[in-house]
């Protein structure tokens, strides 16, 4: 007997589909799942690398490694304070100018400028950050150094600033923990200005037209009003500044001076945790050494997303209360 | 009767208040400018440097000879093609991984889920270049020599999550109704995917890889593990090690040599040349899929 | 739109086609045979620079060489990421231990200079074994110190800071100079030590021969040590050393030839290679800061060990005849023996 089922194409055809498990959906499904998945095992396993490698010296040294001040290779004395100093001093000056100088920017660009020269501007602010940081280096030895050694250090010098001990002292050549802290502010400008353009574009106009129309001046609206209801989004952006300008070890090894003490002036050679780990990692001789400077890179990595993670949490509690209002 | 004779301007703009007050707000405008004018001016000194410096070196030769050897002369031909070999297979490497998981988050996943993913993304792109350059050489060099492979693949881990969280806002721009007409008409959710979502959102995607290109096309950390003992000779094997523009300029850039620094400076110049031309294509995808998206 | 997606996939198919064309073993991540590569001091490199063409030309291999320091030379043969290694500082006991079975065999030997910028002073400065000590160690901080015009009667010498400079990367250059320091220095000895890094009480780093000169070419005052070649081919003023007998030694090839006076006439281990501050009998015209430099194949080198055999006894025999003009003296007679023994040591074995 000839069946009397009709061929609909739009019903399943197979008992699977029937059962509405389609094997294409299954199929992409995983591939998509374990693509998730590597990703996560990729971050933990970084993780668990640098600290198996470090692992040598985490057993010698303990936790002392961290404010033990001294790196002798002939008598295998490692420590990390006198990189855990360079790198959280140039950040620090990273830091310290190039928040105001950023935050001015955003509002330059958001409240100042005509807007057919906001958007030019934006893109050239854009494009500081798209300098190769191994480019600003080499432009940090060359140029930028020599200049700061040969010109603002001096003048800075003749400065009231000149009487503190940080700047005190003849200016090394080859390189300063000021030279590298400097051109980390050049790398992290760019970062946090355009954070902080977002964050102000944002800023709800009527907040800021009621603080004008009770007779503030635009100045006192900018502080009062976009300060106060940006202030999480900037403290995010400085953070995620911060991290960036701790992990720089190619720019920071060209223009730091690769010195291994923590120098009475800043105007002097230092060293930073990443430039370290640059310099050392491929020469180093003996297993403590290697194991150090990889203790080096573990410390560095939890500061860095230490740093990243206070700033993602900020953002998270930023959104949950900007969601509330 | 007297008058009262009260003169607002005296209340307001004599008595210090507003004047005072107005002088302040200059005083901060000037300082705004200035420090838009102070970024730019960084921006044009450090081009302008690269481009007077470097200028003078771009000749044929410089793009057609590879490094030289001690005392000789030479150009940067290996490195500019190891460069583009290693991030084009950095490329192949990142961007398939990269669009599923975005579309893990974005299409399967729970909330939940999506949002640690978005963290576990978040993280790894602040893992700094340096340690996965140490980790890529811990897990692969070791044991097997240097390779551009090994290279290509460093690179892909900080591409990753650059392109996926670019890829996963894109993905989330696109409309619900989108997806629903597919569905309705009987399509299956992996084909909706990759037929219909994905041509939708590939402006974004494409926004997103170019803008990952840019920044690890710069990056010589982890090159300076993986693959920087390469012949003076031009190699199309990935097998071995490649020389790439990064290490070059980083090498070049400490040396004495006139000749080692006007290569460091013209292989910058080419690099950064690089770099606007995907961060222009980067705005130029961005603005039109926007309009395409926003308009249907 | 479409068409700029096809093109670009097309050019990514390009790109994997040909980054996959010259794969011609499936396995191992290494360079086909008939090619080597090896990573290491950076003292030798100009050397090196010349044999690579040469030896392809007589033995059809291709040699890759990357300078990175002595330090990375040691730590990558020992990692087995390269085929051989180079480095100007002997392995101490523990590091041979950990290289699994390496031979080294002294390859070239050169002087290590002293090179400096003092524009204003025309005449070449006479410098001895102490008083680079105590500069290197910040004890003397003026070029007009009293001690350095003890040494340089009647040269006008500047009140000019002294910017030591160092190399920051593992550097058999460091050895060898921190070796000379701590013969001459009691001071050094027990203060700083003999290695490929040590912990420089004073001035700034720079990575690479090529660093360190990059600084002294650019800095006013700054001195710092490496292989002759590169202060000759930079034109700098480099210093005479005050050596035992007397004499103002320069770091030329006879001067590093007269330094070998004390070599057993047969070498039988490395530890007899101490040319360092030759003693007075070498005559006046030695030179206290000379170098061997070494290069380390691991004795079981698989399929690379017939080709590493080939190049080693080439370097170690018609390679010597680059040396003089790049300021390399040929080995000297008494290492040949040696030398002979520890290449045939190299084999494919497992």
């Amino acid at each position: 007997m000839t069946s009397t089922t009709y061929e609909n194409p739009a019903a399943p055809e197979t008992d699977l589909r029937r059962r509405g498990i389609r094997i294409g959906d299954l199929l992409f499904k995983g591939i998509a799942i374990a693509a998730a998945l590597a990703a996560t095992i990729l971050l933990g396993w970084i993780a668990f690398k640098v600290f198996d490698l470090a692992w040598p010296a985490i057993q010698d040294f303990g936790l002392s490694f961290i404010w033990t001040e001294a790196w002798d290779p002939v008598t295998q004395q490692f420590g990390a304070l006198i990189f855990i100093y360079g790198t959280v001093v140039t950040s620090l000056i990273a830091l310290v100018l190039a928040t105001p100088l950023s935050i001015a920017i955003a509002l330059f660009l958001t409240e100042i400028a005509p807007r057919r020269l906001a958007a030019p501007i934006a893109t050239m602010v854009e494009l500081l950050a798209a300098i190769p940081s191994v480019v600003l280096g080499l432009w940090g030895i060359l140029v930028f150094g020599p200049w700061v050694t040969q010109h603002l250090d001096p003048w800075i010098q003749d400065t009231p600033l000149g009487l503190l001990p940080i700047f005190s002292g003849t200016p090394s050549a080859g390189g300063s923990i000021f030279t590298a802290g400097l051109v980390l502010t050049i790398m992290i400008i760019p970062i946090t200005s355009a954070i902080c353009r977002e964050l102000f574009i944002r800023v709800p106009k009527d907040l800021t037209d009621g603080a004008l129309a009770l007779g503030s001046t635009r100045w006192e609206a900018i502080r009062g009003v976009m300060f106060a209801y940006a202030a999480p989004g900037i403290a995010a952006a400085v953070l995620l500044g911060l991290g960036r300008a701790f992990g720089e070890a190619i720019a920071v090894n060209q223009t730091i001076g690769n010195h291994n003490a923590i120098p009475s002036s800043w105007f002097e050679a230092g060293d930073s945790l990443g430039s370290k780990v640059a310099s050392e990692y491929v020469g180093a001789t003996s297993l403590a050494q290697a194991s150090s400077i990889l203790y080096l890179a573990a410390i560095l990595m939890v500061i860095s997303l230490a740093t990243n993670v206070v700033a993602q949490f900020i953002v998270v509690r930023f959104e949950r209360a900007r969601r509330a209002v | 009767m007297s008058e009262l004779t009260i003169d607002p301007y005296d209340i307001t703009v004599k008595s210090n208040g507003l004047r005072r007050r107005r002088i302040v707000e200059k005083v901060f405008g000037v300082l705004a400018i200035s420090s838009a004018v102070l970024a730019c001016g960084i921006l044009v000194v450090v081009l302008g440097t690269l481009v007077v410096k470097g200028f003078s070196s771009l000749s044929l030769d410089f793009f057609t000879k590879a490094r030289p050897l001690y005392g000789e002369q030479g150009g940067i031909a290996d490195a500019l093609i190891g460069s583009a070999l290693i991030v084009g297979m950095a490329m192949l490497i990142a961007i398939p991984i990269s669009v599923l998981v975005a579309i893990y988050m974005s299409e399967y996943a729970g909330p939940r889920v999506a949002r640690a993913l978005k963290i576990v993304l978040d993280v790894l792109n602040g893992v700094p270049a340096i340690v996965v350059g140490i980790f890529v050489f811990g897990i692969l060099v070791v044991g097997h020599g240097q390779s551009a492979v090994y290279g290509a693949f460093a690179l892909a881990i900080l591409m990753l999550p650059m392109v996926a969280r670019a890829t996963q806002e894109i993905l989330e721009i696109v409309p619900r109704s989108l997806r629903d007409a597919s569905f309705a008409l009987g399509v299956t959710k992996w084909r909706t995917t990759w037929s219909i979502v994905l041509p939708a959102a590939i402006g974004g995607i494409l926004t997103g890889v170019v803008i990952a290109v840019a920044r690890v096309a710069g990056e010589t950390a982890p090159l300076l593990f993986t693959t920087s003992i390469a012949a003076n000779q031009v190699s199309l094997d990935v097998h071995g090690a490649l020389p790439t523009l990064p290490v070059l300029i980083f090498v070049n850039s400490e040396s004495p040599d006139p000749g080692e620094q006007s290569a460091a400076w013209a292989a910058a110049l080419v690099l950064i040349a690089f770099v606007l031309v995907m961060n222009i294509l980067a705005k130029l995808f961005a603005g039109r899929k926007r309009r395409q998206l926003e308009g249907s | 739109m479409k068409r700029i997606l096809a093109a670009g996939l097309v050019l990514l198919a390009v790109v994997a086609l040909a980054a996959f064309a010259g794969r011609t073993q499936t396995a191992s991540a290494k360079p086909t045979a008939g090619s080597l590569v090896g990573t290491g001091a950076t003292f030798p490199f100009p050397l090196i620079s010349k044999w690579i063409p040469a030896v392809d030309n007589a033995l059809g291999i291709k040699i890759t060489y990357s300078a990175t320091g002595s330090g990375a030379g040691i730590a990558q043969i020992t990692a087995r990421t390269v085929d051989f290694g180079a480095s100007d500082a002997p392995l101490s006991p523990d590091q041979l231990t950990a290289c699994k079975g390496c031979v080294v065999i002294p390859w070239a030997l050169a002087g290590m200079s002293i090179p400096y910028n003092l524009p204003s002073v025309n005449k070449r400065l006479v410098l001895n074994g102490p008083v680079l000590a105590n500069i290197y160690l910040g004890n003397i901080t003026s070029w007009n110190a009293a001690a350095i015009k003890a040494l340089n009667p009647g040269v006008d010498l500047p009140d000019q800071k002294i910017t030591v400079v160092y190399r920051s990367d593992g550097s058999g250059s460091t050895y060898a100079f921190t070796n000379y320091l701590s013969t001459v220095s009691p001071q050094w000895k027990s203060k700083v030590g003999v290695n490929t890094s040590v912990n420089f009480p004073a001035g700034t780093g720079a990575r690479g021969s090529s660093g360190v000169a990059g600084v002294v070419k650019s800095t006013v005052g700054a001195l710092t040590y490496v292989d002759a070649a590169y202060s000759i081919t930079n034109k700098f003023q480099f210093a005479l050393i005050k050596n035992r007998a007397g004499g103002n030694a320069t770091p030329g090839v006879r001067g590093v030839q007269a330094a070998l006076c004390e070599l057993p006439a047969k070498v039988t281990n490395l530890s007899q290679l101490k040319i360092v501050d030759p003693s007075a009998k070498c005559g006046k015209k030695a030179y206290p800061i000379s170098t061997f430099t070494y290069v380390i194949v691991p004795t079981a080198s698989g399929d690379k060990a017939a080709d590493l055999r080939k190049f080693v006894y080439w370097a170690v025999t018609a390679g010597q005849k680059f040396g003089p003009g790049l300021f390399f003296v040929p080995l000297p007679k008494a290492v040949n023996g040696f030398n002979y023994r520890e290449i045939k040591k190299i084999q494919a074995g497992s």
